[in-house]
């Protein structure tokens, strides 16, 4: 069966658990941004990012100043175990809107405990594997690339709105698609990029499926 | 010097304080060892720690010339151990257990104890208000703690025993011995009898709130501790609720029967007496990481620190943001225990313009996170700190860089946005005696849409750097990525 050519809307309801990947280390900003991003806008709650000390030093530390109004915990452990560990505490405590964990490792099993404790929760947890191969019981698994934003409309040699690209790879219950996300100044937030701005996007209906779907 | 000597060294006539040369020549065959005294101090105190378990207020009594000795406030306590009598059998039972020789003496003052524990051989280790002074009368003036001067002169006028300065008129008593230094002969006296209070400083503030439990057959693993925790812990919550209080810091001390003590603490960010909470933390906090040695015979919980409830409560409003708050609190309490305090961390804004500093990682322990300051321009999600070293070309000296090199990699820049220039603060003294130098922020984006947050360090042309030529040229450094 071909993909639907028509436009569908973007899933802006985060599903419990989510993967955002990051095809290479210069998009891990923009998958960091996605990933805050999958929070509600109405919800207060802090947000708990659960790293490694090693991916910290290797990607860097999250930056209050850059992340609009984020109220941020951040875990900074030894073993990937231990961020699972605080990751699924926070989740199932209700006491944070969202939490996003710098893991790779996690298990098929210890993927399922974290959705679950989502859903106890009322929260959302982001997994940022380095690949997309294991097996997981996330809902969707996206991955996200940076993109070349338009000029600054008021400088044409500055870079403008922080723009990027979300694919969704895998979706549970839903159809993959590709999706441009661009930044609001002023909220820090994501939102789809104006499909009349300067270069037409046209990608913003998922233009066919992107290969290894399994939809 | 002879520091301290051996059961076996005393009986051959030697005495501490003799030459080595002299000690040699009486025994040739003499076995020394240098004296370490910082490890004399720290084996001390950690027979102090131990010792919490007959007193809460244990003092050190760091006398020199090697006469140390411990001060435990009994009072009042005597009677959970069976009496007087009892409580310094026990002591001694359990000390020659753990290999520690002793002398032990029980006085109404600190001053006749430390005084008969040392001089009163052969008499009863027990002074009572009644029989002090008598006890005292027979001891050499040495037992009153004076300063070998003092003592020489006392000497000289023939006073030999305690009993000696009873029958002599107190004013002519004050008038030859003045205090030069250190205490003098006649306050030793008073305090000794007990005219004048002494003051002990214990090893560790008294907990207020303890509760304690011990046994006669040690406990040798950790599932034992973990059964007896909940007994201890009801009765110190009941200790609390008492004076409508609750616990932000515990304690529990495993005492060992082989003379040392483990502990485990756990610490919460608001009071609270859950017993239910309690346990939790103690649990992640690991008991594994008790070191029970060959057993524990007595277990202590401790309140190190206790604040009223009520008062605390009162600061939220609305139930739903104060059930919220109490969540998330219980949270940073339990992920703190597991991956220790710095290893759950939330950003504390710092009054600075230097990114780095403007914005502190702290423990989280006790904080509310808060939502960054908006005064800033954009500013990186993630950042570098310290920062990185960057390879940079720039077309001319003052401009934003057109490829650069980071992390052995070379990027060519599409466009650029900047400088932001950040002055130094040179208020702030750095920590390395650098000088910090002026910064040019850029905002630049390579040819596949990555973006970047990169600083000049220095200028071209004129700038303050401080003494020294020649001037260091102007680096480039990558302290975040952008979104």
């Amino acid at each position: 069966m071909l993909p639907s050519l028509a436009p569908h809307p973007f899933p802006d309801l985060p599903a419990p658990l989510e993967e955002a990947w990051a095809p290479a280390p210069r998009d891990v900003a923009a998958t960091f941004a996605f990933a805050l991003s999958r929070r509600p806008v109405d919800d207060a709650r802090p947000v708990l990012v659960a790293a490694t000390a090693a991916w910290l030093n290797e990607h860097g530390r999250p930056y209050g100043p850059g992340l609009g109004d984020v109220r941020l915990l951040l875990t900074r452990v030894r073993r990937e175990v231990d961020a699972l560990w605080a990751m699924e505490q926070a989740l199932r405590s209700g006491a944070v809107a969202l939490t996003v964990g710098a893991i790779h490792g996690a298990a098929l099993p210890q993927t399922r405990r974290l959705e679950f404790a989502a859903r106890q929760g009322g929260a959302t947890a982001l997994l940022l594997p380095r690949d997309l191969d294991g097996l997981s019981a996330a809902a969707r698994r996206w991955r996200i690339t940076a993109e070349s934003g338009a000029a600054d409309p008021d400088d044409p040699r500055a870079p403008g709105a922080t723009r990027l690209c979300a694919e969704l790879v895998r979706a549970r219950n839903g159809r993959p698609g590709r999706w441009t996300l661009e930044q609001d100044d002023e909220t820090h937030r994501l939102r789809l990029a104006d499909r009349l701005a300067d270069r037409g996007q046209a990608p913003i209906a998922g233009t066919g499926a992107p290969s290894g779907l399994a939809a | 010097m002879l520091h301290a000597l051996n059961p076996a060294a005393r009986a051959l006539g030697l005495s501490r304080g003799q030459g080595q040369a002299d000690a040699r020549a009486m025994v040739p065959h003499l076995l020394a060892q240098p004296a370490d005294p910082a490890a004399d101090a720290r084996a001390l105190t950690s027979l102090a720690e131990w010792a919490e378990r007959w007193s809460p207020s244990v003092s050190l009594d760091l006398s020199p010339d090697g006469l140390e000795g411990l001060f435990l406030d009994v009072t009042g306590a005597a009677h959970l151990f069976g009496g007087e009598t009892a409580l310094l059998e026990g002591m001694r039972a359990r000390l020659a257990e753990a290999g520690a020789p002793c002398r032990l003496a029980l006085a109404p003052t600190p001053g006749a104890a430390w005084a008969l524990a040392r001089y009163g051989e052969g008499q009863t280790p027990i002074a009572t208000e009644e029989t002090l002074r008598g006890l005292l009368a027979d001891l050499p003036v040495e037992a009153l703690r004076v300063d070998d001067r003092t003592l020489n002169a006392a000497r000289r006028f023939g006073l030999r025993r305690v009993g000696d300065l009873h029958v002599m008129p107190r004013a002519g008593l004050a008038r030859r011995f003045r205090e030069v230094d250190g205490v003098g002969l006649v306050r030793r006296l008073d305090q000794a009898l007990g005219f004048v209070a002494e003051a002990l400083t214990p090893l560790r503030p008294a907990p207020k709130y303890r509760a304690w439990e011990a046994w006669a057959e040690p406990l040798g693993d950790v599932a034992g501790v973990e059964a007896r925790l909940p007994g201890l812990a009801d009765r110190l919550a009941a200790a609390l609720e008492r004076d409508g209080r609750g616990a932000t810091a515990l304690t529990l001390t495993g005492f060992r029967t082989d003379g040392g003590t483990t502990r485990l603490s756990v610490r919460m960010g608001r009071p609270g007496r859950d017993v239910k909470i309690w346990l939790r933390l103690f649990r992640e906090a690991g008991p594994g990481r008790l070191d029970l040695g060959f057993g524990l015979d007595a277990l202590m919980l401790t309140a190190d620190a206790a604040e009223p409830l009520a008062a605390r409560q009162a600061v939220m409003a609305g139930e739903a943001e104060a059930r919220q708050g109490e969540d998330l609190a219980d949270l940073v309490d339990r992920l703190s225990a597991r991956l220790g305090e710095d290893g759950v961390l939330t950003p504390a804004p710092v009054d600075s313009w230097i990114p780095e500093r403007a914005e502190r990682l702290v423990p989280a322990l006790g904080r509310r996170p808060q939502t960054a300051s908006a005064d800033f321009g954009r500013r990186p999600v993630l950042l570098f700190d310290p920062p990185e070293p960057v390879e940079a070309i720039a077309e001319l000296p003052d401009h934003a860089p057109a490829r650069f090199t980071w992390r052995r990699v070379t990027r060519r820049v599409i466009r650029a946005d900047g400088p932001e220039r950040l002055s130094p603060e040179w208020w702030r003294p750095r920590s390395d005696g650098r000088r910090d130098r002026t910064r040019d922020y850029y905002r630049v984006e390579d040819e596949a849409g990555a973006r970047y947050w990169m600083f000049r360090e220095g200028q071209y042309g004129p700038d303050w750097t401080g003494p020294g030529d020649p001037r260091p040229a102007p680096s480039w450094w990558m302290h975040g990525v952008l979104p």
